[in-house]
């Protein structure tokens, strides 16, 4: 969807609820996962996006199928939001043939290029550098494509951060670097990891815009992300966003979430549920009746619970297919 | 136990030398094949190497450089390894002689190489320990040698740490047959000879390995086997009229020509199974009897005297014995007959006729009982009727039969000849097979 | 056909391809309108301008991973790194991204990027002489490429620029000024193609990188000896063209392999280890390797003189392996 230079609020009824749609798929694919967790249906590791849903859809609701976005290790959320279908997500993260990776990869590593998604990432701070890369390859062919980066808190002590910050700012590439601050990286509190509190902060020290956001208002995500997205368009360089967000979950499923933060915490944070959130704000502005929210949640129920039935039924990968695509082997001709 | 080294005889009338120069110190390392020392002997200096390996202890009070001394004078010893914080010099050794006897010593190189061949032996010095050395072969080499029919275990190589390398195994070929193993005979083969004058006019040639197998081979059958040669003067006229019209035939057909070998052979297969006493063996206390003829045929090569095995004989087709028999020939001259094909014969056929050799001796190979030697075909007036005088020209060939009197008895031999020289002189019978 | 360096030569190859595809861009500290350290871009920046020919800070991990992300996105860096020794920060992106991006997506994205670097004792002490072929040829999804002459600087470069795979491009610094001819035009040389640059029949000789000079010096010493060595270049060392290699043992039964690298683990390790696996029973001799010593690469002459594989050694090795 094409963004409007100027935006007019209230939001169009269908933005609003596109909005709410998406992270309702948000919300119901992992909890699908979550079960499918518990159940001892994923082999490997899995970080859920529950309680962060509004950051993924606003910044995606400004973006095009060819931007190009890339992810962390908990970007379920940044691969539904940008269009990747919940089948091949759920499959993928179940390791069967049908994933979009045909199970090479997992959760860590879903791709989906025909909807602008390109990866999420078991290594931490290549993102910021990937879709740096991203927007130079546009910049370079002439388009007004963006390049999106998603990492948290944790990745932004990384020395990708400031390296591929530095250099996408020094050649005006257009980018968008999300952080998605949660105030813990794995179970490292970020006032442990660092002397300042706002990471917005540290892009006055590389000359880009550095803006902080309530993560949890879908609607300020939304405004944020498409003053950015218009900036790099118009070739006037990337933005910094911080979201404050929390993750309601442990870091990854099956660990224990007690210790390093306290429940009172959690419950402050459950509060402030970001769909609950938005959902009050229109049946409160009058935006949309309960009736119409209804019928959206057991319509995205639904969907999230084919595509997890879809990733059950599916069969596991061929092992022999283990060495296709090492390499493409392709020359270009000239 | 400390070796002894001694002042070597040089020349065979040497009595006296002296030592010249120590090349390896008191106390040093010295691996057999070294040089340890130099001698003055009647002539000229000449370098001695170590015939054993151990760490060098001079003899504190032994023979000084210069100084003449007899021949054997005990100079020093080579102790091994485990001896070496032990090792004493033996009270009161004197700078005489110790056991020199005429036959110790000539040429330390060659009792040295025959050290190393003979098997059992056990005299062979080793660094460390006793264990029986390795032999060592690179893959190709080994690989070449089994191509080649080379019996690599016993080759000398001259890689690094004496490892046998494809130079190795190409020169030394192949062994002529496949021996059983002769464990001790050899030994008791290299009995010294007492040194003999040698004449001016001579060239040397170390003996080449196949040539040692051949010494060895012959030696042994020579020594194992009782063996009694028959003669038998057979008339090969029908014999010569087939050759003549198989050639004909062959000339039309393209198809292989059966030599006096190949039709020889199917004769013998066909004898040998009517005497079962001529196709078997002794092994240890018993008799094996074989009921195949598998025969072998000796072919002359650059290298030497092969023989390619033809198996089976009694069930083939004369055209199909031609056949292999030309096929294992041709690769036997091209020195690429496996190895294989050199084992396993009952009998063997050996043909001198090319060379007009009428009748000999031939040697028996072991582990078979017997070999039939064949002479030239030659025409001669034989009396055909006595009581008529008739004198007519036929074809004439001695066959000569060794057999081993220790598993056959002469008449059995005799009556086995007799009936090869039936079917060679009427060779159709043959045809109709048994 | 004309003369020219192995500068020049990859040079030409690269504004050939330049001028092809508008999408090929190169990258590195000083490849601007200095036109590299070593040369490499010299005019390139004026014809192309800053878009085409960046230059970087000095983030060797960053530029990485950002041309990295370009080649995902349809663009054709070619990151030029100075000194293999500098590329080492980015090791990080070239393993778990670049190599692996393809793979992971099971086919859906690829990575059409070749990283140059220079490699090699010359003179440059511990930080800038590293050669670690077998740290590349170890990472599944990389192809590996050490050209020698000029003809091939040029050839395997464009070739290299054109593969949609990743390519490690190792160019050693000994090897820059050697002159050599070298064709005109559309002048490409394949992956996984050795070149016999000398023939013989006593001993094979395969030598990586400037070690081939070395070796063909070798060749003619040993020559005077009667031993005759064929001499093997690689060219490229994934894809490695091992059947080349083993045909050349079939016929001379013994192989030496020179690698200014360091043995453990190292890249003569690799081939002596597909050769006995595929030609145990054509050796006449254990194959042998010369490796570069087991240390970082030192500074003063002298010292750096004794620890690379020179010709004189190389005969010697030879000699050593003729009496194996």
């Amino acid at each position: 969807m094409d963004p409007a230079v100027e935006i007019h609020l209230p939001l169009p009824k269908d933005q609003a609820l596109n909005l709410y749609r998406t992270m309702l798929l948000i919300r119901y694919c992992e909890e699908q996962l979550v079960k499918s967790y518990a159940r001892g249906e994923i082999p490997g590791g899995m970080h859920t996006y529950i309680g962060e849903e509004a950051v993924a859809a606003g910044v995606c609701a400004n973006l095009r199928h060819d931007d190009a976005v890339f992810s962390t290790h908990r970007g379920h959320g940044h691969a539904l939001a940008k269009g990747m279908s919940p089948e091949k997500l759920i499959a993928e993260v179940l390791g069967k043939a049908t994933g979009s990776s045909a199970g090479r990869g997992g959760s860590m590593h879903l791709f989906a290029p025909e909807a602008g998604f390109y990866g999420t990432s078991g290594i931490v701070g290549p993102s910021i550098l990937l879709a740096s890369g991203a927007g130079y390859a546009a910049k370079l062919a002439g388009n007004d494509r963006v390049g999106v980066a998603f990492f948290g808190d944790g990745g932004s002590n990384n020395g990708a951060f400031h390296e591929g910050i530095n250099m996408a700012t020094a050649w005006q590439l257009p980018v968008l670097f999300v952080c998605e601050n949660n105030l813990y990286a794995t179970e490292v509190a970020f006032s442990n990891a660092s002397k300042i509190t706002d990471i917005a902060g540290r892009a006055a020290g590389y000359g880009l815009p550095g803006v902080v956001v309530d993560g949890n208002d879908v609607l300020a995500v939304y405004l944020a992300a498409n003053a950015a997205v218009q900036r790099a368009r118009a070739g006037e360089g990337p933005t910094l966003l911080e979201c404050k967000t929390y993750r309601t979950r442990a870091h990854s499923e099956g660990m224990r979430d007690v210790g390093y933060r306290t429940t009172q915490e959690v419950d402050s944070w459950k509060a402030r549920d970001p769909i609950h959130l938005w959902k009050n704000h229109l049946l409160q502005q009058d935006e949309a009746s309960e009736a119409e929210l209804s019928a959206l949640e057991v319509e995205v129920f639904k969907q999230a619970e084919d595509s997890a039935q879809f990733a059950r039924q599916s069969p596991m990968p061929d092992p022999t297919t283990v060495y296709d695509h090492l390499y493409s082997q392709e020359v270009q001709h000239a | 136990m400390a070796y002894e080294v001694t002042l070597p005889r040089l020349g065979w009338d040497m009595e006296e030398g002296s030592l010249a120069v120590w090349i390896k110190k008191d106390g040093e390392f010295v691996k057999s094949g070294e040089l340890l020392f130099t001698v003055e002997g009647d002539k000229a200096v000449q370098e001695i190497e170590a015939l054993d390996t151990g760490y060098l202890r001079i003899l504190p009070d032994g023979p000084q450089p210069g100084v003449k001394v007899p021949v054997g004078t005990l100079l020093g010893f080579l102790v091994p390894e485990n001896e070496r914080d032990s090792f004493v010099f033996p009270g009161g050794v004197s700078a005489s002689t110790s056991m020199a006897t005429a036959d110790r010593v000539t040429n330390p190189v060659v009792d040295l190489r025959a050290a190393i061949t003979s098997e059992g032996e056990g005299v062979l010095p080793v660094a460390e320990d006793a264990k029986p050395r390795r032999v060592y072969i690179s893959p190709y080499a080994k690989r070449l040698a089994q191509g080649l029919g080379v019996d690599w275990q016993s080759l000398k190589g001259s890689g690094r740490a004496g490892r046998i390398m494809a130079a190795d195994v190409e020169k030394a070929a192949t062994a002529p047959l496949v021996a059983p193993k002769l464990a001790g005979i050899a030994s008791s083969l290299t009995t010294s000879i007492p040194p003999q004058a040698i004449p001016e006019s001579v060239t040397r040639q170390p003996m080449s390995q196949t040539r040692k197998k051949i010494a060895e081979h012959m030696a042994t059958s020579a020594h194992t086997v009782a063996p009694v040669t028959l003669t038998a003067e057979i008339d090969a006229t029908e014999l010569v009229g087939l050759r003549k019209q198989l050639k004909a035939d062959a000339a039309l057909g393209g198809l292989p020509l059966p030599s006096y070998n190949d039709m020889l052979a199917k004769i013998v297969a066909q004898a040998l199974l009517e005497h079962p006493h001529m196709n078997a063996q002794i092994v240890g206390d018993e008799i094996l009897y074989s009921n195949t003829a598998h025969i072998a045929v000796a072919v002359d090569t650059e290298r030497g005297l092969l023989v390619p095995v033809l198996r089976d004989v009694q069930a083939k087709s004369l055209r199909q014995v031609a056949r292999e028999a030309a096929a294992l020939i041709e690769k036997t001259r091209q020195g690429t007959i496996a190895y294989a094909d050199l084992q396993g014969a009952t009998f063997t056929i050996t043909n001198l006729g090319m060379f007009e050799i009428e009748a000999f001796t031939p040697i028996i190979n072991l582990p078979q009982c017997a070999i039939l030697g064949v002479g030239q075909i030659i025409a001669k007036q034989v009396v055909t009727d006595a009581e008529l005088e008739m004198v007519e020209i036929r074809q004439r060939m001695v066959l000569s039969l060794t057999f081993d009197h220790r598993l056959v008895d002469g008449a059995q031999a005799a009556r086995f000849l007799q009936r090869i020289k039936r079917l060679a002189e009427r060779p159709y019978v043959w045809l109709v097979g048994s | 056909m004309p003369e020219m360096t192995f500068t020049d030569a990859a040079r030409a190859g690269l504004a050939e391809e330049m001028a092809r595809d508008p999408l090929i861009f190169v990258v590195g500290e000083g490849i601007g309108p200095r036109g590299g350290n070593f040369n490499t871009t010299v005019g390139l920046h004026e014809l192309y301008g800053d878009m085409r020919l960046r230059d970087t800070p000095i983030s060797e991990r960053g530029f990485t991973g950002l041309c990295t992300g370009a080649a995902v996105l349809g663009a054709r860096p070619v990151v030029d790194f100075m000194f293999l020794d500098f590329e080492l920060d980015a090791l990080g992106e070239i393993i778990n991204q670049t190599s692996r991006l393809r793979w992971m997506s099971n086919g859906q994205v690829n990575v059409p990027i070749v990283i140059r670097g220079g490699v090699g004792v010359a003179s440059t002490g511990p930080h800038h002489s590293a050669n670690l072929f077998s740290v590349f040829m170890h990472i599944p999804g990389l192809y590996v490429v050490t050209p020698v002459f000029p003809a091939d600087a040029k050839g395997l470069l464009k070739t290299a620029i054109r593969s949609n795979d990743p390519v490690i491009f190792l160019e050693h610094k000994k090897l820059l000024k050697l002159k050599g001819p070298v064709p005109d035009g559309e002048y490409l040389v394949p992956f996984g193609k050795a070149a016999v640059v000398r023939s013989g029949t006593d001993v094979t000789v395969v030598a990586i990188s400037f070690p081939v000079i070395e070796a063909l010096s070798a060749a003619r010493m040993l020559e005077a000896d009667g031993i005759s060595a064929e001499i093997i270049d690689p060219r490229t060392l994934v894809p490695l063209d091992i059947d080349t290699i083993l045909e050349s043992i079939a016929k001379t039964h013994r192989l030496l392999i020179v690698d200014e690298d360091y043995g453990p683990c190292g890249a003569a390790a690799e081939i002596a280890a597909q050769v006995m696996e595929r030609a145990f029973y054509e050796l006449d001799a254990p194959v042998r390797r010369l490796n570069g010593a087991f240390i970082p690469a030192p500074y003063s002459p002298p010292l750096e003189a004794a620890v690379v594989p020179n010709a004189a050694r190389i005969a010697q090795a030879v000699r050593s392996l003729i009496q194996e």
